[in-house]
């Protein structure tokens, strides 16, 4: 009879992205059987939102995907407004393309940056984490928050965007441009990366169907699909960009696919400055003096496109200031599950690579 | 007249035995000050150009420039409390870190160091067979990778323990294959054309040095530096402790001042690997100029040689513990024995 290892990586671990835990079965360094045990960062954040006005979830949504947070108010904002039938001026919805697409650039550098230090990989992480300072500042000058923005509000945006801003954004794309080539030649010139990330982790398409799996790691396994393409949702479908898919299967095609989104997202936000017009950044019938007094009837039902896949968002109301029932289809929840299927059979330190490379984010999976 | 005898000089009204002992005690401890120093300085520089590399500013608070940083580091080191895991084996538990700092710290003691101005020779031990003593403390490192590994009853560090005993059998070999190619050359002296039997006398392997061997043998210079980096656990080589995987993998159960003897260890290993390179290959403390600044050589040849195996640290990822193992016996071996062949062949036909 075989000699089995059982080791507990996490809940707190120095590569784990988040509080969770792997129970892993090891058979010498090799893994028979992997157990994920969730939970650890559990907030109650639906039930919370239940209690409070439409207008005051915000908070809770930016502490979901704590890396992605105007994201996650986006999900949020389209199905609240949705449901109230609010209009959203046109200047604000380009507005929160920016900040969404540029957000999804921060969230994607931390995710890469911590790839690399999965491996032991020092240096691209503090390249990665200098370049994302610099899109927290423009949030910081936009909505006053670094990572917890709570930037857009019912109706609109908090703030309108000044010249200084759209300057801040054209100068760090024009700076950003040559220096994500950089970052990911750093990775990819190097022959121990490819050794560690070619071949490891396979996903086949019809597994990643079953287990829900959305996101770089769907298209990672060669099936196109990405909600701001498929069902667009504000302008997506007025700007140029392409939907890249790898059929590699692998980490390393889901890392050059996620290089590739963070180039089609910069791509977004230089077509979006083109285009932003004039005019109000809010609806006037959720100003500031009303927030609190919106209400909403029935349900409604959101979905974008977040840096880790689908979120989609839930939300019914009983024709009071509260939500009756918010409900959050979490992405990396459904992209998560699918490490046991991954690191079956591959070594310990692959299981690292394999979860690094699918980079969740546990605020959003305990929510 | 070297420093031992100046010393022995000195004290000599208290009779022969006393007073050599006095010599040699003295000139260890000026060794292992100027040793740690010159390292304490090295590590400032690697700091300093890490942090220029990974767009940081590096130390730059405690005294002038940070240049007291490692100070408070090892202050702090010292001062924090040492947590003892349950269900230990308490002896060895506590004998691990000191086998390891007290092996890392007596190798320094058998190089020869070559002259410095006023002091003359500072190389303290003048035995015929340096190179086996050298060798052999390194081995008891291991010992003390094991035992502290296995006392804690932790899984993290059994498995660390395990690749550390992996990393330590496929890496000695290629290592002693290429010291003893080394060897062969230096049977025969390069100055006088005669066969010697100092092949193991790392001080007659530096005088008898004209061209350094790392000319003669390029092959063996690499895979032994290659098994140097492997043997100290750099990056990529760094198995035993990869912190993204087994938190720091045999020491995950030290801390305070015991974990900071793994780490002095570790540390060490990488400098005195490279004073062994820089011995044994770039010609030790020969020098263009003059062989009173010797000893300055030396330094400035293992520096350099440490600041590469820095830059190497920086810059790679780990590798995976089967092509680890895979490097070590299927290519680093082969490529050692064809150097030994290679050697034989050149005492025999080219010297």
């Amino acid at each position: 009879m075989a000699h089995y290892t059982e080791l507990n990586i996490g809940p707190v671990h120095p590569s784990i992205h988040g509080i969770l835990k792997f129970k892993v079965k090891l058979h010498e360094e090799i893994i028979e059987d992997v157990e994920i045990t969730l939970g650890f960062l559990h907030r109650n954040a639906e039930k919370i939102c239940e209690l409070n006005y439409y207008a005051d979830n915000m908070i809770y949504f930016d502490r979901m995907d704590y890396l992605d947070a105007m994201n996650m108010e986006l999900g949020y904002l389209t199905a609240v407004e949705k449901l109230m039938d609010m209009e959203v001026p046109e200047r604000a919805q380009w507005i929160r393309m920016i900040v969404a697409e540029l957000n999804r650039l921060a969230a994607r550098l931390v995710g890469i940056g911590a790839f690399g230090l999965d491996m032991g990989m020092l240096t691209p992480f503090f390249h990665c984490f200098i370049e994302r300072e610099k899109i927290q500042k423009i949030f910081v000058e936009a909505s006053g928050g670094r990572q917890e923005v709570n930037y857009m509000s019912i109706g609109g945006v908090y703030q309108d965007f000044n010249d200084k801003i759209i300057n801040d954004i054209k100068e760090f794309l024009k700076e950003f441009k040559p220096y994500l080539e950089d970052i990911y030649n750093m990775f990819m010139h190097s022959e121990i990366f490819w050794q560690r990330n070619d071949g490891i982790g396979i996903l086949e398409p019809d597994v990643a169907l079953d287990y829900g799996v959305t996101g770089p790691l769907l298209r990672g396994s060669g099936i196109a699909y990405d909600v701001r393409k498929d069902a667009p949702y504000l302008f997506y479908d007025k700007v140029n960009f392409d939907v890249p898919i790898s059929h590699k299967k692998d980490n390393m095609g889901r890392f050059i696919l996620k290089v590739e989104e963070m180039r089609q997202s910069i791509r977004i936000i230089e077509q979006c400055l083109d285009k932003i017009p004039d005019g109000p950044y809010f609806n006037n019938k959720a100003k500031k003096s009303m927030m609190l007094r919106l209400k909403g009837d029935g349900e409604a039902f959101s979905r974008i496109e977040s840096d880790n896949g689908e979120f989609g968002v839930y939300v019914r109301g009983n024709g009071t200031f509260k939500p009756w029932r918010v409900h959050v289809r979490s992405p990396a929840f459904k992209n998560i599950s699918v490490v046991p299927v991954l690191a079956k059979g591959m070594m310990i330190a692959d299981l690292i690579v394999i979860i690094g490379s699918i980079d969740t984010v546990i605020g959003e999976i305990d929510r | 007249m070297n420093l031992l005898t100046r010393i022995h000089e000195w004290f000599s009204f208290l009779g022969n035995p006393v007073s050599y002992g006095i010599g040699y005690i003295l000139e260890t401890i000026f060794i292992i000050i100027f040793v740690g120093i010159s390292f304490m300085a090295l590590i400032y520089i690697f700091r300093k150009y890490m942090a220029r590399i990974q767009r940081r500013i590096g130390p730059n608070r405690v005294g002038k420039f940070g240049l007291l940083q490692l100070i408070a580091d090892a202050f702090k080191l010292v001062g924090k409390e040492s947590i003892l895991p349950k269900g230990r084996d308490d002896m060895a538990y506590k004998i691990a870190p000191l086998i390891i700092i007290m092996a890392t710290i007596i190798s320094f003691i058998v190089l020869p160091f070559g002259d410095l101005a006023y002091f003359g020779s500072l190389t303290i031990t003048h035995s015929k067979i340096t190179l086996i003593l050298l060798f052999g403390i390194l081995s008891i490192l291991p010992i003390g990778e094991i035992l502290g590994g296995i006392s804690t009853r932790s899984n993290y560090a059994l498995i660390g323990t395990m690749r550390a005993v992996a990393k330590d059998v496929s890496f000695e070999v290629p290592m002693l294959i290429s010291a003893l190619a080394i060897v062969m050359v230096s049977s025969r002296s390069f100055v006088t054309g005669n066969a010697i039997s100092g092949g193991f006398n790392l001080s007659t392997i530096v005088t008898d040095q004209i061209i350094p061997y790392g000319i003669i043998e390029p092959l063996g210079l690499v895979v032994f530096f290659i098994s140097m980096i492997a043997r100290a656990s750099y990056t990529p080589y760094d198995l035993a402790e990869s912190d993204s995987e087994l938190i720091t993998g045999y020491t995950t159960e030290y801390s305070g001042m015991r974990f900071g003897f793994f780490y002095i260890g570790l540390f060490g290993m990488v400098y005195l690997g490279s004073f062994f390179i820089s011995i044994m290959y770039l010609g030790g403390s020969n020098g263009p100029l003059t062989s009173d600044l010797g000893f300055i050589y030396l330094f400035i040849k293992t520096d350099i040689l440490v600041l590469i195996a820095f830059l190497v640290w920086v810059s790679l990822p780990r590798i995976r513990i089967d092509k680890f193992v895979n490097l070590g016996w299927k290519y680093l071996l082969p490529l050692s024995v064809i150097n030994l062949v290679y050697a034989g062949l050149f005492i025999l036909y080219i010297r």
